[in-house]
Order: C-alpha cells, then sequence, then structure tokens
C-alpha cells in the first residue's frame, strides 16, 4: 500500500508535483497515467525517497521508504532503465545490488532467467538497448522479492512480445496480494493492464477511480444520428438542451441526450432517423478528454507543422 | 466463544497472508542494508569495472617505473657529484643520503591518478543513473557513502604501499651499480612508505568528496588538478607574503614536513601538517556527506 499526502514538489520556479494525495492498494494494478511531463517520474522519485519532497509525505506499508530496514525486499522499483552503470555488465550490476541485503546468487540467477536476460548477463549494461536495459530494471525491482511494485513506464521499448510479457507479469504479482503501481503515458496500455487508474496532468490528480468507472463515467455518453432532415432535427434536440456536432450533412453526433429521448422526439415531429447508434467513448478518447487541459506540450495539428 | 472460533477459522486466507506481511514490514527475518553488507556491495561495484582496475595497474607501473628512473638519475648524480665539488656540496646540502626517497619519487602521478579515482568512483554514479540505484538500495544514503569511502581510501593506501615497495626493490639494484646504497627496511624507508600512502589515501577521498559535491566527473578531476598541482605554482608566483604562507597549508606541501628527518625550513611542523592534511580531508568529506544526505538523487 502507498499512500501519498499532499505531496508536492517544486524545482526553482516550476512546481513538477502540487499537493497530489492518493492510495494505491495492495492486489490490484494501479495504473498512473499522465501525459510527458505530467509528474509522474517525479512522484515516483518522491515515493523511493531520491528526491525530498517540497511538502507533504509518503508512505509505502505505513512507513516512509528511507525508514524501512529492508527496503528492496519492501519496494521494488524500475524508475529508469538507465539506473546503471554503463560499464558494468547486467550480472554484476544485480549482484552488487543484492549484496546490500544478503539477497543469495541464486536469488540473481533466478531474476535473470524470468527476465530472459541469460543471453545478455555478462555483456556491458551501456551496450544494452531500452528494451534490454527494461528487462535488467525489472530484473533489479524483482531481486528482493517485495511486497510492493514501483515501474515507470516499464513497456517502454519493449518489443511486442515484452509488453504482454510485463502486462502479464503485473497481473501475476497483483493476483498475489501484491502492490503494483505502474506509469505509463498511453491510455492504451493502462487500458489493458490496470484495474484502477490514477491520472496526473501538470502535477495534479485529475481523476483516481477504477478503470471501468473513468471508461464509463467521465466519456460522455453520445448518439450518432442519421436523419434526412438534419436542420429540423438539429433545432428540435437544441431545444431539448442536447449539444450537437455535425461532422457531415445527415449525420448528426449528439451529446447530453439518451437515445430514446432522441427517437422520441423525431416520432412526435415526424422527422424520420434512419440511424441511431449509442457512442461509448474509448479509454483513449476518454483520458485526451481528461487532459486536455492539462497537456504541457501541445503538438500543433500536422497541416500547421508543414506550413 | 463459538462465535469467535468460526470468525477465526472463516479468513484463515487473509490472516495468514497479513500475518506473513508484517514479518517482512518489519524486516526482522529477512536482512537489510547493514555497513557490512553494503560494503560488500560496493567491494563488488569497485572489481567489476575494468576502468577501475586499469587505473590501479597504471599506478603501479607508473610508481615502478619513477622509481627505476629515479634510481638511475640519482646514481648518475652522485657518479658526477664524485668527480664535481659543486655538485657533491648541492649533494651534501640536501641531507646525504638520496636513495631513500627514490622508491616514493612517483607520487606526484600516483596522487594524480588515485585521485581521480576517487572523483570517478562517486561522480560515474551520478553521470550513468547508477545512483539511483545504489540510494534506492541504501535509501539512508550515509552507509553507501562511508563503504565508498573505505574502499577507495584502503585501495589507495594499499597499492601505493605495495607499488612504492615494489619500486624499492626495483631501486636497490639499480643504485648499487653506482655504490649506493637503499635499505628499505630502514626507519626513514618505512615512515616514506607509510606516510606517502596515507597521503595518497588521503587525497583519493578528497576526490571522492569532489566527486560527490560536483557530480561531473571533469569537473571533479579539474578541481583535484586545481588544488595540487595548479594552487602551488600559483600561489609561489603571485608575489607577497600571504601566498608564501597559504602555500605551506596546502594538502600537497603537508608530505615534506611529515616525512622530513629534521624540520625543513619554511615548512610546517610535523603535527601542523597533520592537522592540516587532516581538515583537507574531514571537511570536504563532511560536506559531501551532508550534501548527499539532502540534496536529490
Amino acid at each position: 500500500m502507498i499512500e501519498a499526502n499532499g505531496l508536492t514538489k517544486v524545482y526553482g520556479a516550476k512546481t513538477a508535483v502540487a499537493g497530489v494525495s492518493f492510495t494505491v492498494r495492495a492486489g490490484q494494478v494501479t495504473g498512473f497515467l499522465g501525459p510527458n511531463g505530467a509528474g509522474k517520474s517525479t512522484t515516483m522519485r518522491m515515493i523511493m525517497g531520491l528526491d525530498r519532497p517540497t511538502s507533504g509525505s509518503v508512505t509505502v506499508n505505513g512507513l516512509p521508504y528511507v525508514r524501512h530496514k529492508a527496503p528492496l525486499r519492501e519496494v521494488g522499483a524500475l524508475l529508469d532503465a538507465k539506473a546503471v552503470h554503463t560499464s558494468r555488465s547486467a550480472y554484476n550490476h544485480l549482484l552488487a545490488m543484492a549484496a546490500t541485503h544478503s539477497i543469495p546468487k541464486s536469488r540473481v540467477h533466478e531474476v535473470i532467467e524470468m527476465t530472459g536476460l541469460d543471453a545478455v548477463a555478462r555483456k556491458k549494461a551501456g551496450g544494452f538497448s531500452l528494451g534490454m536495459g527494461q528487462r535488467l530494471g525489472i530484473a533489479a525491482a524483482l531481486l528482493g522479492d517485495p511486497q510492493t511494485l514501483i515501474l515507470d513506464e516499464p513497456v517502454n521499448g519493449l518489443d511486442p512480445e515484452g509488453v504482454v510479457w510485463v502486462r502479464n507479469l503485473v497481473r501475476y504479482l497483483a493476483g498475489q496480494g501484491r502492490t503494483v503501481f505502474l506509469s505509463s503515458h498511453l491510455m492504451s496500455e493502462m487500458a489493458q493492464t490496470a484495474d484502477h487508474l490514477i491520472v496526473i496532468g501538470r502535477g495534479r490528480v485529475i481523476a483516481d477511480a477504477p478503470i471501468r468507472d473513468i471508461i464509463t463515467g467521465k466519456g460522455q455518453s453520445r448518439v450518432r444520428v442519421r436523419t434526412d432532415q438534419p436542420d429540423r432535427l438539429h433545432k428540435l434536440l437544441a431545444a431539448r438542451g442536447a449539444s450537437i456536432d455535425v461532422p457531415e450533412r445527415e449525420l448528426l453526433e449528439v451529446t447530453g441526450l439518451e437515445p430514446r429521448t432522441i427517437a422520441a422526439a423525431a416520432l412526435e415531429n415526424q422527422v424520420m432517423v434512419y440511424e441511431l447508434t449509442p457512442l461509448v467513448a474509448s479509454l483513449e478518447e476518454a483520458y485526451m478528454e481528461l487532459t486536455k487541459d492539462d497537456v504541457e506540450y501541445h503538438s500543433l495539428p500536422a497541416a500547421e507543422v508543414s506550413k | 466463544m463459538s462465535a469467535m472460533a468460526t470468525e477465526s477459522t472463516s479468513s484463515p486466507e487473509p490472516a495468514a497472508s497479513a500475518g506473513s506481511r508484517n514479518v517482512r514490514n518489519g524486516g526482522r527475518s529477512l536482512p537489510g542494508p547493514t555497513f557490512l553488507r553494503v560494503l560488500n556491495s560496493e567491494v563488488i561495484k569497485f572489481r567489476t569495472l575494468l576502468s577501475t582496475l586499469i587505473l590501479l595497474a597504471s599506478t603501479v607501473v607508473v610508481m615502478v617505473g619513477f622509481g627505476a628512473l629515479s634510481a638511475w638519475g640519482t646514481g648518475q648524480f652522485a657518479d658526477a657529484a664524485t668527480r664535481d665539488p659543486q655538485a657533491a656540496a648541492r649533494m651534501a646540502s640536501q641531507g646525504g643520503d638520496l636513495a631513500v626517497s627514490v622508491p616514493t619519487s612517483g607520487i606526484a602521478f600516483a596522487q594524480l591518478i588515485l585521485g581521480s579515482l576517487g572523483v570517478l568512483l562517486m561522480s560515474s554514479e551520478f553521470t550513468t543513473g547508477m545512483a539511483r540505484s545504489t540510494f534506492a538500495a541504501v535509501p539512508r544514503r550515509l552507509p553507501a557513502f562511508a563503504a565508498k569511502l573505505v574502499v577507495v581510501m584502503v585501495t589507495s593506501f594499499v597499492v601505493t604501499a605495495v607499488s612504492t615497495w615494489m619500486a624499492a626493490l626495483v631501486a636497490v639494484p639499480i643504485l648499487d651499480n653506482y655504490g649506493l646504497t637503499l635499505d628499505p627496511g630502514s626507519s626513514q624507508s618505512v615512515k616514506l612508505l607509510l606516510v606517502n600512502s596515507v597521503y595518497v589515501a588521503a587525497v583519493a577521498a578528497i576526490g571522492m568528496a569532489l566527486g560527490t559535491l560536483i557530480r561531473n566527473s571533469a569537473g571533479g578531476i579539474m578541481s583535484l588538478v586545481g588544488i595540487f598541482f595548479v594552487a602551488p605554482i600559483a600561489f609561489q608566483l603571485i608575489p607577497g607574503d600571504f601566498f608564501k604562507e597559504a602555500r605551506k597549508y596546502l594538502p600537497g606541501n603537508t608530505v615534506e614536513p611529515l616525512t622530513a628527518a629534521q624540520h625543513v625550513p619554511d615548512t610546517l611542523e610535523t603535527w601542523q601538517a597533520a592537522l592540516v592534511l587532516g581538515g583537507w580531508v574531514v571537511i570536504p568529506v563532511v560536506l559531501a556527506a551532508v550534501l548527499l544526505k539532502r540534496r536529490d538523487v
């Protein structure tokens, strides 16, 4: 269990994390979702005692990370695939980490095997691809067989097989009753992995809810309506308080009214409707909706970039 | 009674798992990062870097090489002195025994190499990102700092002492050729060996403190060179009594008073030199430790 309370980090004039509070529970995968620069990594570094919060506090299983007697056995973290000395081999890196907690050599071999690093374990970590670096980071996180796992963007740079492997691994670990806290900037990744979602934007928590609530709740339901009298139906529905987009002629996208209400309005006024489809917002759309005002780096549409 | 019994048997699993987790949380049964374990980890880190081993080997080569060269040069000088009264006078002014300092003649380079090693051991943690792994494993940070300090100081001491000894063994037959004797077991020889080894260990500690404070390899090594090579020359060139006096307090100028058989004029007393060198180690090391504890990794 991870509990953050009013966690704030200010770097000079820039506030990276602004009073974030949340709880990450055991036995489920909690996703930490936010666009780049939202404060995910900073929050994770503060959990691990690497960055000192400007204010607020965070505990893991009831204690600040620094105060745990055997921290690597309590929390395993992948914070950065490059948290390795580039000239040291993967095996020696893990061996040195293990030595701090008297973790036996057999466990080092075990995590190397688990993460599929056997073939490259004796090679310098500096020559690793991003994907191999991620595997080494995950191996280091698993070293102490910890109850809590914190993984910052673990699927970054992994090949499709690796992505599926990470997904299965975190689901398996959560199934064993462990706490798994996983960050990503990709909604689609979260949709397939997480049970619970904490969405962060510009250093603030925007949403903190079970993943299905975020899919169905926040993305407002819309209805696609095709009719041969779009202008007339537009007026009728607008009068009932709907907001309406007209992507093409004879097609209305109606937000704020139930399909049944729309059908009733059309029937009453003898407007023919030849399609009536409820649209469930995808998680991706819900995420864009949630964070559209909180993205730090906006990109221009392709057309404007090429101008 | 029966209700309690049913209650306790109805949920055996959560109780069991909570129990086992408590044992984990307390860390009572599972070992954490004690100083000795962290020291072991730092030793593994030290010996698994090729660059470290190369620097250690270079130190030995440089010390033995300079010992041999210096033995040859000293022999030539002594040879000339027997024919040239002026050279003989110069030799006498140096205290007579030239041979005894031959084995430590490469010390200026040993201190540069091992001082840089001290810088690199810590700065590379930050430049490579390894620091995040190191201080996640040892979140109290200071045990890792202390362990690294022990590793670098002990290694620097041992490598300097061993290579000085080897330089002496190489120098003895060369000096013998010129009719000069060097007794590596004499008290002055042993004193030179020990003081110089302690001194190089001190330089390595200063290097590590600089690496911790600056967190950048080039910056740390440049600062080290500044203190040990640039400052002594600059202080000599700047006119005025202040710099003449200040020069005595530079760490590189503490070795002479610490090893001299008799006090050399214009240098510190032995006890003063020991204090000054100690200060040069303790102040940056304490400062580095305090800032390491406080700063973000």
